[in-house]
């Protein structure tokens, strides 16, 4: 073992700049790929946050809406059972679940309490000001129109949203950011996997007469694999914790430091928690990044 | 030891065949020289015995393994029962004479105890006692070539195979180099040894085979060189 960490060491030293310009293509890579995972995250929370998006949200009245719908002030309880009796009538309707007003507020305090002002406006409003809502999945999501007109008419009933139009151009620039990320991200993985070859190429140039006399004297393959591979390794984990502080870096001064507070009411914004999942996948990437065409290079240059 | 069973090469994209059904037989502990022109298959006859090349036909044994048959994982530990000794040395510059030996060592996973042990040991049976600190560059070729076969031979090896091993040597230091061949031959280990050195073929009147286009053209228990250049 002594031998491959010798030898290991002898090949790092000799390939200083390149094992360095493998670790920025890498790391800058492995940040976008996991920029692209990190706005997954963020499309799924605020899926979580919105519910599906093909869904209708009808929210009855509060003491204070302003529909004419809503003259009698809160929604009765008369007013609430023709509205559900009316959803589980129309055939259109697939299914309905209903969320109450302190599910509401919960769901607000979630995504106001993230910037102060949020926080005063909470305290302001309180559970009252917030209805109760059914959210409403369709059999065709295309065709909303009828269960639309048919429940925005209703005494008690605030008002309709279609979630597909008010979070359609979310969602979209979300998709197209992703898509973007993992798209750049693609081809900068490529060249780091070209890099890799070129190395191991190099690297195996270099050391041909060791590795002539490594396999004449009867060296396992994988005992002369294991400097490249161990080289590589390291070359990935060095990138990956680079990308790793890049992404804290974009969470602490983008997400926690500006989004949060500033677009706080947008919707509820990726957390640490999300961000150390895009860690671990993204040190998984560049792990394989590295060992994948280490192997596949190391055989074909090597002869082992 | 070793045992040719009509064994043919033909390299891809090549017509002539470089060796053309070889029957032959080698013992253990057999002194052998391999003589013939250039281009006459002895290259080819050795890398076949080292499995980098494998027959085009025929059976090729070592150690009664059929080696042709041989899964590639195993090969590295076939190799590790062959030395082998080049014209060129083939050492690394940058390691010293000790750690040269040393490395055919390491690279097989010999434990420490193993290789402070056998390289001083083989490196005084070469003759290299106390040169062990010094660079290849600092040698004489004949002294570079003693380190070569201590690396080949520091693992004890059943079989040296030694391929043109004083073509970059004056006749003199030659002599040196045949006398530790000789003695390692003593040792049991069977020495095969491919040369162009008539007068080191005639002084040693051991085994003689002479290949000429990949045939066997002479095979001789106690020859000499014969063939003129």
């Amino acid at each position: 073992m002594s031998a491959i960490f010798s030898e290991l060491r002898a090949s790092l030293t000799r390939n200083t700049s390149m094992t360095i310009s493998l670790v920025v293509t890498m790391s800058v890579s492995l940040m976008l790929a996991s920029l692209g995972m990190l706005l997954n995250a963020q499309a799924d929370r605020t899926e979580q946050y919105f519910g599906d998006r093909l869904q209708l949200q009808v929210n009855l009245c509060t003491k204070n809406s302003p529909a004419a719908t809503c003259i009698g002030g809160a929604a009765t309880d008369d007013q609430k059972a023709a509205v559900r009796q009316a959803l589980s009538d129309n055939p259109e309707v697939k299914s309905f679940t209903v969320r109450s007003p302190q599910e509401n507020f919960a769901q607000a305090s979630e995504l106001l309490g993230q910037s102060e002002t949020g926080r005063q406006q909470l305290a302001t409003l309180g559970p009252d000001s917030f209805p109760e809502s059914y959210f409403v999945t369709l059999k065709n999501p295309q065709e909303f129109d009828g269960v639309m007109s048919q429940v925005s008419g209703m005494d008690g009933v605030g008002n309709v949203n279609s979630l597909r139009d008010l979070l359609g151009p979310l969602f979209e620039m979300l998709d197209k950011l992703q898509w973007a990320a993992i798209a750049t991200s693609v081809l900068l993985i490529i060249a780091a996997i070209l890099q890799v070859s070129n190395t191991i190429r190099m690297t195996a140039h270099a050391r041909r007469r060791e590795i002539g006399i490594m396999r004449l004297v009867g060296a396992s393959s994988w005992h002369i694999q294991m400097p490249f591979v161990l080289e590589s390794l390291i070359a990935a984990l060095a990138s990956a914790l680079l990308a790793a502080i890049g992404m804290a870096a974009f969470m602490w001064f983008v997400v926690y430091g500006y989004l949060r507070d500033t677009l706080g009411r947008i919707t509820t914004w990726v957390r640490w928690e999300d961000a150390f999942v895009v860690m671990g996948w993204t040190t998984l990437l560049a792990v394989l990044l590295a060992l994948i065409p280490t192997l596949v290079m190391t055989r074909k240059y090597l002869d082992v | 030891m070793i045992r040719f069973n009509k064994v043919s090469k033909i390299y891809p994209g090549q017509k002539r065949a470089a060796l053309d059904s070889i029957d032959l037989e080698i013992d253990k502990g057999e002194f052998v020289f391999l003589v013939g022109a250039s281009g006459s298959g002895k290259s080819t006859f050795l890398r076949l015995i080292l499995r980098e090349v494998q027959p085009t036909s025929g059976q090729v044994f070592v150690a009664g393994k059929e080696i042709n048959r041989l899964a590639n994982w195993k090969v590295p530990k076939l190799r590790r029962q062959i030395g082998t000794v080049f014209q060129d040395f083939r050492l690394l510059p940058n390691k010293t004479v000790t750690e040269n030996v040393a490395f055919a060592l390491e690279v097989i996973g010999r434990s420490k105890e193993d290789i402070k042990e056998l390289v001083p040991e083989t490196l005084d049976m070469v003759g290299l006692d106390g040169k062990g600190h010094r660079y290849p560059e600092e040698l004489s070729g004949g002294e570079q070539q003693r380190v070569a076969i201590a690396r080949a031979f520091v693992n004890r090896p059943m079989l040296l195979i030694a391929d043109e091993p004083t073509g970059n040597l004056d006749p003199a230091t030659s002599v040196g180099i045949m006398k530790l061949l000789d003695r390692i031959n003593r040792t049991e280990t069977t020495v095969l040894m491919s040369t162009h050195d008539s007068s080191i073929v005639d002084q040693m009147r051991k085994r003689v085979i002479e290949l000429s286009e990949g045939r066997i053209v002479r095979d001789e228990a106690r020859g000499i060189y014969g063939y003129q250049n």
